[in-house]
């Protein structure tokens, strides 16, 4: 039996700033930058669960998309995310992602000293990326996101924005006026609370309901903390159904390797899919182009193989690449030879076990232009902001949403903090600060109790198994039910070794959120009775149009979430608007 | 058109397979076990483990077994699990790895695990990074007077000389290891060390950069001449880059004049 916390809880310390930034991320440092750009004479300070740049996905994107050829153009990228997405885009910010996507390109060259790769004429490349009508990938090799916020991140130096690392947002603050008082965190590495004080808020906190899956490629801090923060402070969430899937992570019981991704490249090379009775199972859901099938496509067909019981006893299926010959798959695919080898198993010489890996959050936050949400001064950048991508989430598009909205969201930040009228002192920060830190130290205090991991990995079970790639009502009941009772059992949680550098503790708070956030998913994709994009109902298996060219919002407490199913707006194209000529 | 949501009661007839629940920490181990000694900031915890092998392939897999399954309050740092944040780096019978990389070998039977040199202890095996952040930031790692201008982009061929100096120095994600290992940062003297010095050298091979502030801090005090020529970061850099290489490309620049 547990009992009653009695842990003194330190007195927390107060940092007073203009304009706070939760999330190092693409967005989060973007952020930064705009506004120190923007109002020189405003303080920034960015807050972030782990190192600076280093602890989000931003890092392992592969290229960005911007409309920067002679043959492109920003509507052009406007169109086909919006198609793509199946017209469930908030068309205002897909427009400001295409729109702002060169700027920062521009930016990211001229003044932040990315270097990004150059064709033989030694102008800027532009390569092509799956689902893109024209050339637009911006990229330095593979790792583009991993120059593009390291060049960000050593601008902190001569911008001169202040660096909270290893603290953690724990809870957003509104005043009685509706607008954004500041954030109550805690210092990490020393188990200290903090009275963040803050004029306006850009929350970048990076998603992370694809982190929630039992496979899953993302970074281990993405846990929902930016979703439960505003959804607890009364912002709405929106497409929290729709969550992307990549067709190839890797499946390995027992090793933090598990979910890490084999590239689509393998099938494109002609890899086979096989399930557990060594059966090419693509036959029977696309036999002309078989594993050459989309992206989609196979991760539905893979999950679907899986959920039926043809999977493998890993409940994965297998990629099996030995016939291209030893040559060419340690030529071409030496990185993911390696990377197959570090979950024990061979690419050249034996079938590797796979499944289809959750990867990106594509609802969130319900914002306006700009980030702009309900709570004045409060802006919502990056994963955690929803709208922007529909159904689907297209690759490059994902680090161009965190940069072009961390620069968007930055900039009018700055501004909103710079200007008269806007409340400064503690706006109740510090009152709020002790119930929030005394609930945060509850885990501290017991001696017995569940741990995280184990309610964590139970999560994930779930997600994975009754929220995934085909859901249906019974299912998404049961996964409601579950997840309800993860909760109960979350209030338990006991941890040991202290408050200072704890990672059990920090599991602990990070696991409040998550189930939050997976509550979302569920209640939004039990709210959506149609199939489109990464939403597949078993028992609503076709897309709606007539029923269905609507957004489900959720909005409300713990416990009763609201649902409101709104009428998508189509102020720049319509779905029926024939298709640009190619 | 707000409305309360409860869940529908089970109708469906598709038969799902039950939630797998994950093994029970005791459950057996099918490939022995491997001891573990790990550092400890806190003299009082526990050093030594023995950890199943169920699964663990790499050594990240073995921390995360002992903080879940035999002592909770281990420290330790990781994000991406694919070598690109940097911060899951330590130290494994003395040599700096990722520990999301280094693969443990089916024959190996015991380990050590300490933390970076070089770097203050915050738990067990986790560092404060800012004296190697800080030693970065020193080199002014800003471009600055772009030479296009802005709103446009260099021309700039991938084949001249400058980009194959740079372009294979790029890539760094500040994982520490060179730091650590290096016979004079790792040993807590004052030297920019390799990782920063790389840094700079892109920086004064950049045609695109007009400042000469990189060169003058790798040319001054702490710079290039405090390097011993070891190498040994270049050795364990867990992405092939060459510091080492970096820092002689500077030594010959700057008998060259070039800033």
């Amino acid at each position: 039996m547990t009992r009653a916390p009695s842990l003194p809880v330190p007195e927390p310390e107060v940092v007073d700033v203009d304009v706070l930034v939760i999330g190092s991320g693409g967005a989060g440092l973007m952020a930064a930058w705009a506004a120190r750009v923007a109002e020189p004479g405003c303080s920034v300070a960015i807050v972030s669960k782990g190192l600076i740049g280093r602890s989000g996905c931003s890092i392992m994107a592969q290229g960005m998309n911007a409309a920067l050829g002679a043959d492109d153009s920003p509507e052009r990228h406007f169109e086909d995310l919006v198609r793509a997405g199946e017209f469930l885009s908030n068309q205002e910010l897909a427009w400001q992602l295409a729109e702002t996507a060169p700027e920062v390109i521009r930016l990211l060259e001229s003044e932040a000293g990315c270097f990004f790769d150059r064709d033989a004429d030694g102008r800027l490349e532009l390569a092509p990326f799956p689902g893109q009508s024209r050339r637009r990938k911006v990229h330095r090799g593979h790792l583009t996101g991993l120059e593009i916020v390291t060049r960000l991140r050593e601008h902190g130096a001569r911008l001169g924005w202040r660096e909270l690392i290893d603290v953690r947002a724990l809870d957003l603050v509104v005043g009685d006026r509706g607008d954004v008082q500041g954030v109550v965190a805690l210092d990490i590495r020393r188990g200290v609370g903090l009275v963040l004080r803050a004029r306006a808020v850009v929350l970048a906190a990076g998603g992370g309901v694809a982190a929630l899956y039992r496979i899953a490629d993302g970074a281990r801090e993405k846990t929902g903390d930016g979703i439960a923060l505003a959804y607890r402070a009364g912002l709405a969430v929106r497409d929290m159904e729709f969550v992307q899937f990549l067709s190839v992570g890797l499946v390995a019981p027992g090793s933090r390797v598990t979910g890490v991704l084999l590239e689509e490249a393998l099938r494109a090379a002609g890899g086979h899919l096989l399930n557990g009775a060594g059966e090419r199972f693509m036959e029977r859901y696309d036999p002309e182009r078989m594993e050459r099938s989309t992206r989609d496509v196979v991760a539905k067909a893979s999950y679907a193989e899986i959920l039926a019981g043809r999977g493998t006893a890993n409940h994965g299926v297998l990629i099996d690449v030995r016939h291209l010959g030893p040559d060419v798959v340690e030529g071409t695919f030496a990185d993911l030879v390696s990377r197959a080898r570090r979950a024990g198993r061979d690419l050249v010489r034996e079938p590797v076990e796979i499944a289809p890996a959750a990867h990106i959050q594509i609802g969130g936050v319900d914002v306006g232009r700009d980030g702009a949400t309900a709570i004045e001064g409060l802006f919502v950048a990056g994963e955690d902001a929803g709208g922007v991508h529909g159904a689907t989430w297209q690759g490059g598009n994902g680090i161009a949403e965190s940069t072009a909205f961390g620069l968007l969201a930055g900039r009018r930040a700055a501004v909103y903090a710079s200007g008269a009228g806007v409340s400064t002192g503690d706006g109740g920060v510090s009152a709020r600060a002790t119930d929030v830190l005394r609930t945060a130290y509850e885990p501290l205090a017991r001696d017995a109790g569940p741990a995280a991991w184990r309610l964590w990995e139970e999560l994930r079970e779930i997600m994975w198994w009754r929220v995934g790639l085909a859901r249906d009502a019974s299912g998404l009941a049961e996964a409601a039910e579950g997840i309800a009772r993860l909760r109960a059992e979350s209030a338990a949680v006991a941890v040991a070794g202290g408050s200072a550098a704890n990672p059990s503790w920090q599991e602990a708070l990070d696991l409040g959120n998550a189930l939050l956030a997976a509550e979302l998913v569920v209640v939004s994709a039990a709210a959506r009775e149609e199939t489109r994009g990464m939403q597949v109902r078993t028992d609503f298996p076709v897309r709606d149009d007539a029923a269905w060219l609507r957004t489900v919002v959720v909005r409300g407490g713990q416990g009763s979430h609201g649902v409101d199913r709104r009428p998508v707006e189509f102020p720049r194209l319509r779905p029926d608007a024939p298709v640009a000529v190619a | 058109m707000t409305e309360p949501v409860t869940p529908e009661t089970p109708a469906g007839t598709r038969p799902l397979p039950p939630v797998p629940m994950p093994p029970a920490p005791d459950a057996p181990s099918p490939s022995g076990s491997i001891e573990v000694t790990v550092a400890r900031s806190d003299p009082k915890s526990a050093r030594t483990f023995s950890v199943a092998r169920r699964g663990a392939n790499v050594v990240l897999d073995l921390l995360v077994a002992i903080q879940r399954e035999l002592d909770p309050t281990l420290g330790f740092r990781y994000s991406c699990r694919v070598a690109m944040c940097g911060t899951c780096t330590v130290r494994v019978d003395g040599l700096p790895v990722l520990a999301c990389q280094a693969i443990v070998p089916a024959t190996v039977r015991r380990v050590r695990i300490e933390p970076l040199a070089g770097l203050p202890v915050v738990r067990d095996l986790i560092v404060d990074m800012r004296p190697f952040l800080e030693r970065w930031a020193a080199v002014e790692p800003f471009e600055a007077g772009a030479e296009a201008g802005p709103g446009s982009f260099a021309i700039v061929s991938p084949d001249s000389s400058e980009r194959r100096a740079i372009d294979p120095t790029l890539d760094c994600i500040s994982c520490g290891a060179c730091f650590s290992a290096c016979g004079v940062a790792g040993d807590g003297r004052r030297f920019l060390g390799p990782a920063a010095l790389n840094r700079a050298m892109t920086l004064v091979g950049d045609g695109r950069d007009e400042s000469d502030s990189h060169a003058l801090s790798a040319f001054g005090p702490g710079g290039i001449d405090d390097c011993h020529s070891i190498g040994a970061c270049t050795v364990v850099c867990p992405k092939g880059l060459d510091p080492a290489g970096a820092i002689r490309r500077l030594r010959r620049w700057r008998v060259a004049g070039h800033t």
